[in-house]
């Protein structure tokens, strides 16, 4: 027997000795950041140890008595919710309630609809609460890996138990109205429905990645423990492979790809950046492992859009100047925040080409970057706040580049299968999330999009939850969505001929 | 022109990732009669090898290391078919590819080209390599070392499973076997018995001609 207590809270928790630190901290519902779920990669899991100082919980067990102190404060988040939406005809019920859902991996977003006018009644959003397998779809399916079926219930339930919790908050006191919801309908990436519905999910994660399924699912709520009412519906999109998956489906129904007559690219960018183009009455897609650089991590002052993130960066002659959410002490950089800073430095000549810091010896002696920049060992790094100690090092930059480059490079892939250039590009459609944070400035300004494309930016919003609802209102939209899924075709970039090279050129920045 | 300059001019070009002037100029090399082998030494793997302190300093990174070995790759090509007897010297073997369940092989390339410049022999069996593969020409080329990689965390078990198979045939010893790519870790290397996790292709090559004593 151990007991760890909490210092923060006082709280004592009693475990087997010798059991993993982070493992209890999570079961308990304490919350510790763990991006690689506890494989002692991130370093995002630090609690301090009495007598022993800071540790990666992940890499500790538990022994007798221990003190702790927890590091991070979960903080509230913004979740994207709404979007743009098509005019289109009611045709589904006749009166009730439906519950449309957008299940990202990093967050789900939940509305309840009146049937009979299509009118949102309310809304509810917050963050995957399967993060605690670890942020990234691969990370949760090496999870089903390591505990095969047991581990498939448990993801699955952690999801369920979530919307349960959503339901409740939606539906209020008013068990009545529980019972009136007829369908709910949820598009979600093609990992997302597979644990959702409790289907193993594993081949997703290996080579040739092939889903179990792609068709769009049907079955009761209940069927999967979803708390609605006894004959409550449960519809998820179809898929188009395993990493274009029924959001993107939504996204590009929403965004009516198929009507173009031009050449227009949906972008959707987080951790997996997918790409659909629809040109000359085809719709190409392909999906790049960006990595989760663009979401504030692997970043050694990383961390997710939530309060205290720095989100918007200048940096001039006057100083560095830092924009954070809802106007706090700065606690480190989301994801458009480091975007902003590699922006910076691009513009303000402090990077190169190659993605390279410049010397800071390389500079006169009076010239004002040398307050910026600085040389640690071999390591150059820029700092942006010198008392928080925020800084930026040429390792975070390089994760940013790679990031970059894969989605350049998909972009710019789909361009060449499609035989069009980057001028022929009518629209740019970004989606999702995570892109509605990015200004073109910062898009274009790192290099994510060509320089050609940055008059041609429409932000779309949150186009999956806005497919979800536009499915719950109207058969005719599911049956058009369902045909539109077979439509998109998907291509592997890694097989494309020339793709290293092509990868390579697109790591390179944008500078003039 | 003389030929250590020309040796220079074909270095700086590799550095400078130009394709097309290292093809001139070895083209240029043959029709002044120079040993292809010394234009290779002298030149091309000169080049390569300082961009691999480029590339370990921080100043080049993945693209400038691919792209430069494009330029490499295009001057051996020229070079190669004048090369007149076999080389004899005894090269130190490594076997190379990216785990079964996974495709992605740029970091992979990026280990072999290095490898290679740094005077390794290297057996590249490509990307979602069946893991008796490993073994198999492990053997039949008489590697000294085994090289894998991988970019997911789903597929980083089948490293494990390779050197399982090592130790079930009683040949473990035989090899040096080193791991890398982005979810890998020494951690992860200290639990399956790997020799050694390396950060990069640069630290790779470090590792292995330590490991060699080269």
């Amino acid at each position: 027997m151990a007991v760890i207590t909490i210092q923060n809270t006082g709280q004592k928790i009693c475990c087997n000795d010798g059991d993993n630190l982070l493992r209890v901290l999570l079961a308990h519902g304490i919350f510790v950041d763990n991006p690689c779920n506890g494989t002692g990669v991130c370093g995002k899991c630090k609690v301090r140890i009495d007598g022993a100082g800071i540790c990666l919980s992940c890499m500790t067990q538990v022994r007798e008595e221990l003190t702790i102190e927890l590091l991070q404060k979960e903080r509230k988040h913004r979740v994207l919710t709404k979007g743009y939406m098509p005019e289109f005809e009611f045709a589904n019920y006749e009166n009730g309630y439906g519950i449309a859902v957008d299940i990202g991996t990093t967050t789900v977003v939940m509305a309840l609809i009146d049937l009979q006018t299509g009118e949102e009644i309310a809304n509810a959003s917050r963050i995957n609460a399967q993060k605690q397998f670890g942020l990234d779809v691969l990370t949760r399916i090496t999870y089903e890996y390591n505990h095969g079926e047991a581990g498939i219930q448990e993801l699955q339930k952690t999801i369920v138990d979530s919307m349960n919790e959503m339901l409740e908050e939606l539906v209020g006191a008013d068990e009545s109205l529980r019972n009136q919801i007829k369908e709910i309908v949820v598009a979600a990436n093609c990992t997302m429905t597979h644990m959702l519905l409790g289907v193993d999910a594993r081949s997703i994660g290996r080579a040739p990645y092939a889903p179990v399924f792609r068709e769009a699912q049907e079955c009761l709520a209940s069927a999967i423990g979803l708390r609605a009412g006894e004959e409550t519906k449960l519809y998820c999109l179809p898929q188009v492979s395993s990493y274009i998956g029924a959001d993107i489906v939504a996204g590009a129904y929403v965004c009516e790809l198929e009507k173009e007559a031009g050449n227009v690219l949906f972008i959707d960018i987080g951790t997996n950046g997918e790409i659909v183009l629809a040109s000359k009455g085809k719709l190409l897609s392909c999906s790049c492992a960006a990595g989760p650089a663009l979401e504030g991590m692997n970043i050694s002052c990383g961390m997710r859009a939530a309060e205290g993130a720095i989100e918007d960066v200048v940096i001039s002659e006057e100083g560095v100047q830092v924009k954070t959410i809802g106007d706090l002490e700065p606690v480190g950089l989301c994801g458009s925040g480091i975007l902003a800073v590699v922006r910076e430095l691009i513009q303000k000549g402090f990077l190169k080409k190659t993605g390279a810091l410049i010397q800071p010896d390389s500079l006169k002696e009076d010239d004002w970057k040398r307050s910026v920049l600085r040389a640690v060992s071999k390591q150059r790094e820029a700092v942006l706040c010198r008392d928080q100690e925020i800084i930026v090092t040429q390792d975070d930059i390089r994760q940013v580049q790679l990031a970059k480059g894969a989605i350049l490079s998909g972009f710019t892939a789909l361009l060449k299968k499609a035989e069009i250039s980057m001028r022929e590009l009518d629209k740019v459609l970004i989606a999702g999330q995570f892109g509605a944070h990015l200004p073109a400035e910062s898009l274009v300004g790192v290099g994510i999009l060509p320089e050609q494309v940055k008059e041609k930016l429409v932000y779309v919003g949150n186009s999956s939850k806005t497919g979800a609802y536009m499915a719950l209102m109207s058969k005719k939209v599911r049956q058009e969505m369902e045909l539109l899924a077979e439509k998109i075709e998907y291509f592997e970039l890694a097989e494309t001929t020339d793709y290293e090279r092509v990868f390579a050129e697109s790591m390179r920045f944008p500078v003039k | 022109m003389e030929k250590e300059l020309l040796f220079k001019e074909i270095s700086d070009n590799v550095v400078e990732m130009e394709e097309d002037i290292v093809e001139e100029l070895c083209e240029k090399s043959l029709e002044m009669g120079i040993d292809p082998t010394e234009t290779i030494n002298k030149g091309l793997i000169d080049g390569m090898d300082r961009v691999s302190v480029l590339y370990e300093d921080g100043e080049y990174f993945l693209p400038e290391v691919l792209t430069a070995s494009y330029a490499l790759n295009v001057g051996i090509d020229v070079l190669k078919p004048h090369i007149k007897q076999e080389e004899s010297s005894k090269r130190v073997k490594v076997v190379i590819g990216v785990v079964e369940g996974d495709t992605h092989d740029i970091g992979k390339n990026l280990v072999k080209i290095m490898s290679e410049s740094g005077g390794f022999e290297v057996y590249d069996l490509g990307r979602d390599v069946p893991l008796d593969e490993f073994v198999t020409v492990a053997e039949e080329k008489e590697c000294d070392f085994i090289c894998m990689s991988t970019l997911m965390t789903t597929t980083m078990p089948g490293m494990r499973t390779v050197i399982e198979k090592l130790n079930e045939k009683n040949i473990r010893d035989k090899y040096k076997v080193l791991i890398g790519g982005g979810p890998v870790s020494q951690k992860f290397a200290d639990e399956i018995g790997a020799d050694a996790y390396t950060v990069d292709a640069a630290a790779c090559v470090k590792k292995m001609k330590e490991l060699k004593g080269v």
